[in-house]
């Protein structure tokens, strides 16, 4: 186990970098997750100009890999002038990015209810509000939150990314450390197991979803 | 001075240079991974040790950032004596990586496939061969293809992270030319439109894959 000691003495630092990484992550999912609604809500039932907007939203980010807009974001943010820190930069290209995301899988969600429950809903005297707040969103946010679940994997993973832009978290610590080290196999295998351990268990989690979805409980 | 026409002439060439090894890396990876992810897949589907390991494969690399795997394929294997030159590592690390998702992806379609279709198959006195040539195989594809066109995609937008790695792709190229160049807009927009063409053309060519299958059925 010699070969291991440089990672005996960095744990402490990739923790550290772990929390910014959870940190991060954990900022980037709140307005990620409302944007998505919000996208899926005006793709579902706004007029033909709000959907032909959501789609070629949708194209441009699902077109465009994400370190593209992390870079030009570090190096454009400077010249517009806009006076953001860079975690808050971005934190904002995230949100942003995984929004596009995130309402593909509410607006499956939605779409994947059944035309009864509307039927049934109406024949009640439901207004649309009603309608909506009772009967469709509870049972589509249901319905959508397996694939959300393993959504936010992807996006702790895909914060690793930002270390390119010279962000500080858990990819960047275990960089710094190979640095001083020179252990790049254990150290990054290493920061491997603890992305692997946050990860993981939101897979299992998602999976444990996943089952109750489809039991109905 | 954004949108110089002699700045832009002498861009494009240069990012499309670059576009060259994305799209080389894309095609070999994804060819790649569509025989590695069925041995997997296939590995998987047995009894006993075998699918232990297969198992446990694609959940450490579907739960583990890419970056962190090409660090470990490029940095960690020259420390342990066979170093790898930068395309060699990222091509290896994409590999890795997407052979877990494309195996998963095979799972999918093996298990859409209902038993009953093989007890048909076999009480019409089918040969093996004949029922999976003619029955389950074409089943599989056509539900494969939509996901495996996602998964093209998704390579294509992925092989931008082999920039953090010295590879010239053309996400490298961009890097090199904003910051010898500071006419960030122009770079930005030219990396941006050839990256969604090359996602829509892959998009396009799942579909039109997806209609042949439809009419051949």
């Amino acid at each position: 186990m010699k070969e291991f000691a440089p990672l005996l003495h960095g744990y402490w630092y990739l923790f550290r970098g772990a929390g910014m990484t959870l940190l991060m992550a954990a900022s980037a999912i709140v307005p990620a997750t409302l944007c998505g609604i919000l996208l899926a809500m005006a793709q579902v039932f706004g007029n033909r100009f709000a959907r032909s907007a959501v789609v070629a939203y949708l194209f441009v980010i699902r077109g465009i890999p994400l370190l593209v807009l992390l870079t030009f974001t570090y190096y454009l943010l400077p010249l517009t002038g806009i006076d953001l820190p860079p975690f808050w930069g971005v934190v904002v290209v995230l949100s942003l990015y995984y929004a596009a995301f995130m309402s593909e899988v509410f607006r499956a969600g939605i779409l994947s209810l059944p035309r009864g429950q509307w039927d049934a809903a109406r024949s009640l005297g439901m207004t649309r509000q009603q309608m909506l707040h009772i009967v469709i969103f509870p049972q589509a946010l249901r319905l959508a939150s397996p694939p959300f679940v393993s959504l936010c994997a992807n996006l702790v993973k895909a914060t690793s990314l930002v270390s390119v832009v010279g962000l500080w978290e858990l990819t960047m610590a275990s960089r710094e450390i190979v640095e001083r080290t020179l252990a790049p196999f254990q150290i990054f295998i290493g920061a491997a197991a603890i992305y692997f351990c946050i990860c993981y268990t939101l897979a299992l989690y998602g999976r444990h979803l996943e089952r109750s979805v489809l039991h109905g409980h | 001075m954004p949108f110089d026409p002699h700045f832009i002439a002498r861009l494009i060439p240069a990012l499309l240079e670059g576009a060259e090894v994305t799209v080389e890396l894309a095609i070999l990876t994804f060819a790649i991974c569509l025989v590695w992810g069925l041995i997997v897949a296939l590995a998987n589907s047995t009894h006993g040790p075998l699918s232990w390991i297969a198992g446990a494969y694609i959940q450490i690399v579907r739960n583990t950032p890419l970056l962190i795997q090409m660090y470990i394929v490029y940095f960690g294997f020259s420390m342990i004596g066979f170093g790898l030159s930068g395309f060699a590592s990222g091509l290896l690390a994409l590999c890795i990586q997407n052979g877990g998702y494309v195996a998963e992806i095979y799972r999918g379609g093996l298990q859409s496939v209902s038993p009953r279709q093989y007890e048909a198959g076999r009480a019409l006195g089918m040969r093996r061969w004949t029922l999976y040539t003619s029955v389950v195989i074409p089943q599989v594809i056509a539900r494969i293809v939509p996901p495996m066109t996602n998964q093209a995609i998704s390579i294509t937008k992925d092989t931008s992270q082999v920039a953090a790695i010295a590879v010239m792709d053309m996400m490298k190229v961009a890097q090199v030319w904003v910051e010898s160049s500071a006419n960030t807009y122009d770079v930005f927009l030219g990396v941006a439109i050839i990256y969604l063409v090359l996602t829509s053309v892959a998009s396009a060519a799942g579909k039109l894959f997806e209609r042949r299958l439809a009419f051949a059925q």
